[in-house]
This record gives C-alpha cells, sequence and structure tokens, in this order.
C-alpha cells in the first residue's frame, strides 16, 4: 500500500491528498489541538525563549564533542550490562536487530513507537524475517491494522478520523463493543493488546535521549505501552540514531521541558523512564538481555555536509503542526517517513535529492517552522540549502533556468528591464476584463486558482520619470 | 561490528575536523566544564512552579487538570491502610490489592483488606511507595529493584502511591542531581498522573494501556535533610484533603 | 562609492526608495504612496532609476550566482544613500539578510552588504522606529483587518508598527484576523510550482479574512496581498485589499487591488 503511493509523483500524491475531504478533517481536529495546547503551555512559560537557547546549545555541545559522547555512553552502558551494537546503515541495524531476535528464537516481538525504526525500515526487515511485530502504541497499532505508513511523527495515525479508527477496530479486534466514542475506541486497542505484552520473546522500542553518564536510555510515551513493551520480554532492543545523546540525566531534564511542551503542550509526559541495562539480580522484573543499537544513518554525512544544525532535532512535531503546506497535503503527500519541515530537510539525505528534490522546494519558506522550534534549528536556511544543491547539480529543469538565465539579464541591464516589463504590463492588459485578469497564457498556475489584477497602464519607473524632473 | 563503531567514530572526527589525538580535540576536562556550565544555566529558565513550597506545589500540580491524579494527605505512613480502605470505597472496588513488596508496605496493618504480593496484567488495584516526588511537574519517581518492580505501575487499573512528604525534589533537575554518580537502577520511571493517549484526533482519553487512575496518599511532614531537598518551610495544606 | 553622508541634506536625511520590482510592475500607488509618507515625515526622496528587483526569486530558486550578481548591482546602486526604504518586508529582509549571507566568502562585497543592510528599512518599520512619525489629519471610515506578512514578521520583527501608524488614521478599526500570522501560501515561485498546495492555503485564508467581517484588508507586501486579493475576487467576496502605506497616505478613497481605474 505505502509502496504503491510512494510511487507516485509529488505532484500526484498532493493531488489525492488534497482531494481527500476527511484527511484535511483529520489534520485540522489533531494539528489544530496541538497548537493550541502548545501555544497555552508557552504563554504559561516566560523562560521559553532562553531554555530555546540552552536546548540549541546542549545540543550544539554534543555534536561538538559526539565522538567521546559515544564513547562514554557505550563504555557506561556497558557497565550497566547492555551489549552495545554499532551500525553504519538502516539494513545494518535491521540485520543486527533481527540477528538478536532469531537468536533469541523470538516468534514474536511487541514494538513501542520509534521513528527511528521507521526510518531504518524495521517493520518490513521483521516481516521478512518471519517475525511477528505486534505494534502496541495506539496510533501504530492503527496504523498497522490499516496497513498505512506513519504520517505524522508524534501523531503517526493522524490521518485517521475517529470514524475511520472505529471501522478499523470494528473489522479488526476480537471483543470490539460500541465503539461509539474515543474512550471506548482506547478501551477496545487497552483489550486487545493486553495479552500480546505477555507472550512476546522480545521488546523493541526507541531513544529519545542516550544518557552518556550513566548509559542510560530515555523514552517518554504518554500510553505507557514502552514499558509493557520492555519489562516482561526475555530480550530488550533499544535502536537509537547518534545524535540522541546528552551529557547527563540533567540536561537530559532541561530538554525534556522543551521536548514535551513543544509536542503536546503538556509539560511531561506520563511516563519519562530511564532504562540502563538488564534486570539486576533481585529484581522482580526486566530483560534478561538488553542491546542498544546505535545507528548512523546518514548522520555523520550530515555533520559533514552542512546539516549538524538538523542533528539537534527532537522529533518533536511542532513544526509538522505549524507548516501551512502540511496542514494541507498531510504526511503521506511527502512520501517519506519524515514529513514536515524537518522532513524535507531529511529526506534528501536519507532518501537521495533527485528523488526528493521536489520536498524542499514545496515550501514557501515563511519561517513559522523555526519560529516553534525547541532548539531553533534554522529549518529555512537548511531549505534553501537543499535548493542551491538543485540547482548546482542541475536538477533544476532546462526551462526554468533558461527562463532565470533571461531574467537575470534585464534585471542587470536597467535599460532593457524597463522596456521589457513595460511590453509585459502592455500585454497583460490584453487578457484584462475590468480590473481582472482571470486567464492569461503562461500565469495559469496564478489564473488557475485566483483573479490578477490588472497591471498599470505604466510601471511605477516610467510614471515617476514623467511625474516629477530628475533632480 | 567494531567494524561499524570506528567507521563512525572517525567520520565524526572527520566530520568536526579533528584528527585522532590531535590537538583540536578538547579533553575530557573541558567538555566536562562547558557541559556544567550548561547545566548550571538551566536553573533560570525554569518555569516558575514553586510558589508556596514544594508540597504545595506539587500537589496542586498533581490534581491540576493536565496531570488529572487524585491526592490526600495523611499524618505517617501508618494510615496509608486506611486511606486505601477509603479509596476502595469510594470507588466501589473490591478489597483486594497487589501490594508492592516494599518492607515499609509490608508491615503495615493491612486487616479488611485481601493483600497479595504477585501481580496480575488485569488487576485492579495496585499499591505502591514511590521513592520521591517532584514538585514542578506533579511526578513520581519508581526505582525498579525488588522491593519495587516495575509493573506496579503499569498492570493495574487503579494505582494507588504512597509517598513521603520530605521527598520531594523541587525540580526535575534536583532529581537528577541526588542521583548523579550513584549506581542506576534497571529502570527509573518517571510517572505524571495516569495513562492516556490523544492519538485519536488529539483527544486526550485516560486509562490507555497503564492505569486509568492514580491516587496519591502523601504521608509525614516535610523534614529537609541533605539528601532530600525541600524548598521552605510548606504551609499547611488543607484544601486537598481527601480530593477525588 | 560616495561616502554615506554625501547626499545628507541639510534638512531630513536622504532616503533611496527601492519600491520591489513587483511595485513597479503591479502597482505604483504603493510607490507613489511610500514618497508621500516619506516626504511628510521628514525625508528627502530618490528613487534611482536604475532600480530592477532585488534578486530574491533567483536566491530562492538556489540561482546563487545569479542572486549575487544581482546583489552587486543593486548594492553598487543603493549605496550611496544615507538610508534605503522599501515598501516590502520580503525585498527588505532580501537586502538586509541575505545580501550579507550570500558574499559570507567575499570579504569585500560582504562588507559592503552589511554596510548597505545596516543602512535598509521595511517602509512601515522606517516611519515608525527611525522617524518616529505618525499620521496626522488622515480619515478613512472603515472597518480593516491586517495579514501580517512572514519575511517582515519574522526575519525584521514587524507586528507592532503597522498597527500603531493604523490607529491613527480616524475612523478605520482594526478588526482581529485569526492566523494573522499564518502565511498566505504565496511564498514566490511556490504559488506557482506548487500552485495546488498554495490554492488550498490561501483558500482558508480567505474564510478567516472574510469572518473578520472587515471591509478592508491591508497588509505590508505586495506579493501576499495579490496572492489573496486575487483569491478574494475569485471567490467572490467583497473586501477590498489595500497596501498600508496607502492608507496612510489617504488614498484608502481611490481604487483598491484590482479595482478598475
Ligand atoms: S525540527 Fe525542531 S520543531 Fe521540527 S521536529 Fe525537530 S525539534 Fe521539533
Amino acid at each position: 500500500m505505502s509502496g504503491a503511493r510512494e510511487r507516485l509523483s509529488f505532484d500526484a500524491r498532493v493531488r489525492d491528498a488534497l482531494a481527500d475531504p476527511l484527511l484535511k478533517v483529520a489534520i485540522d481536529r489533531t494539528t489544530g489541538n496541538a497548537r493550541t495546547k502548545r501555544a497555552a503551555a508557552m504563554a504559561a512559560w516566560p523562560g521559553f525563549s532562553s531554555a530555546r537557547e540552552l536546548g540549541r546549545d546542549i545540543k550544539d555541545h554534543v555534536i561538538a564533542h559526539l565522538d567521546h559522547y559515544l564513547v562514554q555512553f557505550e563504555r557506561n552502558a556497558r557497565a550497566s550490562g547492555a551489549q552495545v551494537h554499532w551500525a553504519l546503515s538502516g539494513p545494518e541495524a535491521c540485520d543486527i536487530v533481527v540477528a538478536i531476535c532469531r537468536k533469541a528464537g523470538a516468534r514474536t516481538v511487541t514494538r513501542s513507537k520509534s521513528m527511528l525504526g521507521e526510518e531504518i525500515g524495521l517493520p518490513h526487515a521483521l516481516q521478512e524475517a518471519a517475525i511477528e511485530r505486534v505494534e502496541t502504541d495506539l496510533a501504530e497499532h492503527i496504523i498497522q491494522l490499516a496497513g498505512d505508513p506513519p504520517s505524522h511523527i508524534i501523531w503517526p495515525a493522524l490521518h485517521k478520523t475517529r470514524e475511520q479508527v472505529a471501522e478499523l477496530f470494528h473489522a479488526h479486534h476480537h471483543d470490539p463493543g460500541t465503539l461509539d466514542s474515543i474512550e471506548a475506541m482506547v478501551a477496545s486497542a487497552r483489550r486487545e493488546l493486553r495479552g500480546r505484552y505477555l507472550a512476546a520473546d522480545v521488546g523493541i522500542s526507541g531513544a529519545n535521549f542516550l544518557i552518556a553518564d550513566t548509559g542510560a536510555v530515555c523514552t517518554v510515551t504518554n500510553e505507557g505501552n514502552a514499558e509493557l513493551t520492555t519489562t516482561p520480554p526475555r530480550v530488550h532492543i533499544v535502536t537509537a540514531g547518534i545524535e540522541k545523546l546528552v551529557p547527563s540525566c540533567a540536561h537530559a531534564m532541561a530538554m525534556l521541558r522543551l521536548l514535551v511542551r513543544s509536542a503536546t503542550g503538556a509539560e511531561l509526559t506520563q511516563y519519562t523512564t530511564f532504562h540502563c541495562g538488564p534486570k539486576r539480580a533481585g529484581d522482580l522484573d526486566g530483560p534478561a538481555e538488553f542491546h542498544i543499537v546505535l545507528i548512523d544513518g546518514g548522520r555523520t554525512r550530515m555533520l559533514a555536509e552542512g546539516l549538524a544544525e538538523m542533528l539537534r532535532c527532537i522529533r518533536c512535531g511542532a513544526c509538522l503542526n505549524h507548516c501551512v503546506v502540511y496542514r494541507q497535503i498531510g504526511g503521506h503527500a511527502y512520501g517519506s517517513v519524515y514529513p514536515g519541515p524537518m522532513g524535507s530537510v531529511l529526506t534528501p539525505m536519507l532518501d537521495g535529492l533527485p528523488q526528493s528534490k521536489d520536498l524542499p522546494r514545496a515550501c514557501t519558506l515563511n519561517g513559522q517552522c523555526q519560529e516553534v522550534c525547541p532548539v531553533a534549528i534554522p529549518l529555512p536556511t537548511l531549505l534553501r540549502g537543499w535548493r542551491d544543491r538543485i540547482w548546482s547539480t542541475g536538477l533544476e529543469s532546462v526551462t526554468v533556468r533558461q527562463g532565470f538565465a533571461v531574467w537575470r539579464f534585464l534585471a542587470l541591464h536597467p535599460a532593457l528591464y524597463r522596456q521589457a516589463s513595460a511590453m509585459a504590463v502592455w500585454m497583460m492588459a490584453w487578457f484584462a476584463r475590468g480590473g481582472w485578469i482571470a486567464r492569461m497564457p503562461l500565469a495559469g498556475g496564478w489564473t488557475r486558482y485566483r483573479d490578477m489584477p490588472r497591471p498599470p497602464r505604466r510601471p511605477f519607473i516610467a510614471q515617476y520619470r514623467r511625474r516629477m524632473p530628475r533632480p | 561490528m567494531s567494524d561499524a563503531r570506528s567507521t563512525i567514530l572517525s567520520a565524526i572526527r572527520a566530520a568536526l575536523g579533528r584528527r585522532r589525538g590531535g590537538s583540536a580535540m578538547a579533553d575530557e576536562v573541558t567538555i566536562a566544564a562547558e557541559a556544567e556550565h550548561l547545566r548550571a544555566r538551566a536553573d533560570a529558565t525554569r518555569p516558575d512552579r514553586l510558589r508556596g513550597g514544594a508540597e504545595n506545589a506539587f500537589l496542586e500540580r498533581l490534581v491540576s487538570p493536565a496531570v488529572a491524579a487524585t491526592a490526600e494527605r495523611v499524618a505517617s505512613l501508618s494510615d496509608f491502610p486506611a486511606a486505601v480502605r477509603r479509596y476502595l470505597t469510594a470507588q466501589g472496588l473490591a478489597s483486594s490489592v497487589a501490594l508492592q513488596p516494599h518492607p515499609d508496605l509490608l508491615a503495615l496493618d493491612w486487616s479488611g483488606i485481601e493483600t497479595h504480593g504477585q501481580i496480575g496484567i488485569d488487576e485492579p488495584v495496585a499499591v505502591g511507595l514511590a521513592l520521591g516526588a517532584i514538585a514542578e511537574t506533579g511526578t513520581l519517581v519508581f526505582h525498579s529493584g525488588p522491593t519495587s518492580p516495575t509493573l506496579f505501575a503499569f498492570f493495574p487499573t487503579h494505582h494507588i502511591v504512597a509517598v513521603e512528604t520530605g521527598r520531594i525534589w523541587n525540580w526535575l533537575e534536583d532529581y537528577a542531581d541526588a542521583f548523579a554518580g550513584c549506581a542506576q537502577p534497571r529502570n527509573v520511571n518517571l510517572i505524571t498522573g495516569a495513562s492516556g493517549t490523544t492519538d485519536i484526533e488529539g483527544t486526550l482519553v485516560r486509562g490507555a494501556h497503564g492505569p486509568g487512575w492514580l491516587h496519591v496518599v502523601l504521608f509525614g511532614s516535610a523534614a529537609p535533610s541533605p539528601d532530600r531537598p525541600v524548598a521552605t518551610d510548606p504551609p499547611h495544606f488543607t484544601s486537598l484533603d481527601n480530593v477525588k | 562609492m560616495l561616502q554615506d553622508s554625501s547626499r545628507e541634506s541639510a534638512g531630513g536625511p536622504c532616503v533611496g526608495l527601492f519600491v520591489s520590482c513587483l511595485v513597479d510592475a503591479m502597482r505604483p500607488a504603493i510607490g507613489f504612496a511610500a514618497i508621500n509618507l516619506l516626504e511628510a515625515a521628514g525625508c528627502r526622496v530618490e528613487v534611482p532609476l536604475q532600480q530592477t528587483c532585488c534578486g530574491q526569486p533567483a536566491l530562492n530558486s538556489g540561482d546563487l550566482a545569479g542572486a549575487r550578481q544581482i546583489a552587486q548591482h543593486t548594492i553598487a546602486l543603493l549605496e550611496p544613500f544615507q538610508y534605503v526604504v522599501v515598501p516590502s518586508g520580503s525585498c527588505a529582509a532580501t537586502i538586509r539578510v541575505h545580501y550579507t549571507e550570500l558574499f559570507h566568502e567575499d570579504p569585500v562585497w560582504r562588507a559592503r552588504a552589511e554596510a548597505l543592510a545596516a543602512r535598509t528599512h521595511e517602509l512601515l518599520s522606517f516611519l515608525v522606529d527611525i522617524r518616529g512619525w505618525l499620521p496626522k489629519q488622515v480619515a478613512l471610515p472603515a472597518s480593516a483587518t491586517y495579514h501580517d506578512s512572514c519575511s517582515g514578521l519574522r526575519e525584521l520583527g514587524i507586528h507592532a508598527q503597522p498597527r500603531r501608524l493604523l490607529a491613527a488614521v480616524e475612523g478605520l478599526s482594526l478588526r482581529p484576523l485569526e492566523g494573522n500570522a499564518t502565511c498566505c501560501g504565496f511564498g514566490g515561485m511556490f504559488c506557482v510550482k506548487y500552485a495546488a498546495i498554495s490554492n488550498a492555503i490561501v483558500a482558508e485564508k480567505a474564510q478567516s479574512i472574510e469572518a473578520t467581517g472587515a471591509e478592508l484588508l491591508l497588509g505590508g507586501d505586495l506579493g501576499c496581498l495579490m496572492n489573496l486579493a486575487g483569491k478574494l475576487h475569485r471567490c467572490g467576496s467583497r473586501v477590498r485589499v489595500f497596501h498600508t502605506a496607502e492608507i496612510l497616505a489617504g488614498m484608502g478613497d481611490g481604487p483598491a487591488i484590482g479595482e478598475a481605474t
């Protein structure tokens, strides 16, 4: 299902998204809620702007000493009994995870939501390995039933309305009940998944922060499914990007204030858990094996190729919720794991620029994403960086390049520019009816959806010349 | 996979413009000093949350709509079983609870309530003792261990938790600092209200996969001690007594 | 190169007006309004006749070499003036913010770009922040709502200034616009290259504008105003659209954007 969608062109995916009235309803309900709650949380936090500078500086500090912190983290994690693995790429990481599962004789794994898992293609890899995957996060459960890819990094099932969720649960749950309210749907999913936690051989989770000075892995969740995923099975595997480090637990706390408010408007998620090593002697629960897979997956390339600022990203989703483009087309139209502004910066690095060259350009550069980003990532600047690369590597169409060449020549030759613009406004006036132009050749992109005001008889400079004798 | 490890580390060093062991590599002391400086900056960025003292702030936050737990105060831990009984009656629950195997809890008089040490995945009620709490966010702190299994906080439908007034930290960082350099438990669980989800249309629903109800019983009076920092003299907190 | 002060007259400062290519081609009234306002604020205004475009389309399309050439042309043209004023937030931001970035590897041009950036202002913020000017005896009995164009708002911090200026217009009442700081979907080339997305954005925006019940929509950037006016007109709305400068210059009783003269 997702494969077919990805094969469509960006324009075709956009067309499908814009033609789906339910999608817009679903997007507005969730992102509208998110914006309102975030705004309230920020209004109650006068220290936000200095906290944001601190968040940026903590991440920059870690990135500037990433080798040091990775080595420190690995040392401390090993000391706590964790097994640490390193993977250069997504496929390599999947191989490691699958090998651990096989060694554990795993038939079923439970998984709590992790965007990195999607990024590296873990669901697919587990399927290939014939290991049953049970998604335990409610949204991931919904999209697993629907066979959809995630459409948001915080709310992966954001594209589903409550009515659509009810239909899905009705078709798939053993004991769905009435499903006449969101409460009833949540209860049905709770019943459905309850038995699966204890039956799993391996639990897989992601990481929000890696704590260098203890070797602990911090996850933040609201539902409680993460702990139910990572505690009962005999083996717990964490997949984490190498950029997730913070120096200490105290630094993680400063980052948590930013992350949670930016994501949901709450001050702290219901469950903030630091997982450190396997079950200790005397512990009554917990996994016997604890694995951490540290994944590069293009991150060192981002560091080398001018995208270091993007490594600050804490995946809060605020830039998606505030993006006018995301709010119209939703997550699937992007055709990648990460949608919205952060996705448009990441995807060309992860999937290659030729395949994703529409993403950095399908943006008005309005800057609201940067304004809300809790670690002050200059997203518009990074998107411009990709546009520069599209141009300089010849990915821009010949027509556009030629058009620009002509326009630039004119802009550098004012006398010719005056003549050309006088001619242009004169010709445009031909198509006007009253004050407006409703259709005009070469202006279809504009006039298909809006009218164009009729230009004046003469451009400003020409009028000014006549009116005001030169000084 | 040590191959990937060295490839990643050298790619990082190359990208950062350093040679292995080169002079441009900051030493550990410098990095630690920088990190400590960043840590110190956090204090000035925190939200205004502690007016009226830690105990007051904690309770206020805990019962606020955002956290939506219920809370009551009792004089000492020995009053906890009575509080549990009251809660069970008020909620119309059977008098049978999973009791966290903590010696302080086991030592209490639980007459009138059937208690058991095993917890089932559909346990209606679990009774526990938190290691401490954090005022800023209305958060309970649990460290996993022989007397505090993790799943006691995740299996039950109702979670009733006792926490000592003298163990309320002001800020998230104060908790972190209290255990900096100590051996870590397998799990540190910071719990802020009952489980919930906003996954369907962004609407908050309680009781997703973890407990649907969280009831906190605060006992004892605030007695500041070096390892249990408390902000100021907590004022008498009466308005939240027996809050449901 | 002329020195900064070479054109300072005995009276007020000498301002070079850069009208932007869009005002030049599509709405000269904004240029004339800007001249009136600057003169009323005690400036001597000159319009350098060799001006074309600030180069923003090239900059936003990744054509950095082209953007640099145009920037050099514009810098050389505008640097003789004590101040440069632009009746557009996004063009002013191009000169103030992006020219210096374009020359980060060229110390000579970088210095020239920085010097120009420091003297370049968007019109409405210049009137309030630099000249401390507010309109007197301008009246327009009407209700209006305001769209904060993104570049001016986020790159130059323009928010309070237009509201202060408009509050001094007698009889004009300003109504709050839901999502006033949300992009209108213009985005330069974006609005034609990704026309369907742009349309969805501006359609939503047009609805919020209609919902205010205001007679006028005002703003400070012609690109966004043309996008909004064009959509409002296509939807049959009767909201009339003006650049703020036109209202302040007492031209609010003249034709709005798209109204036949
Ligand atoms: S880029 Fe910023 S706003 Fe967007 S998800 Fe990352 S941290 Fe959040």
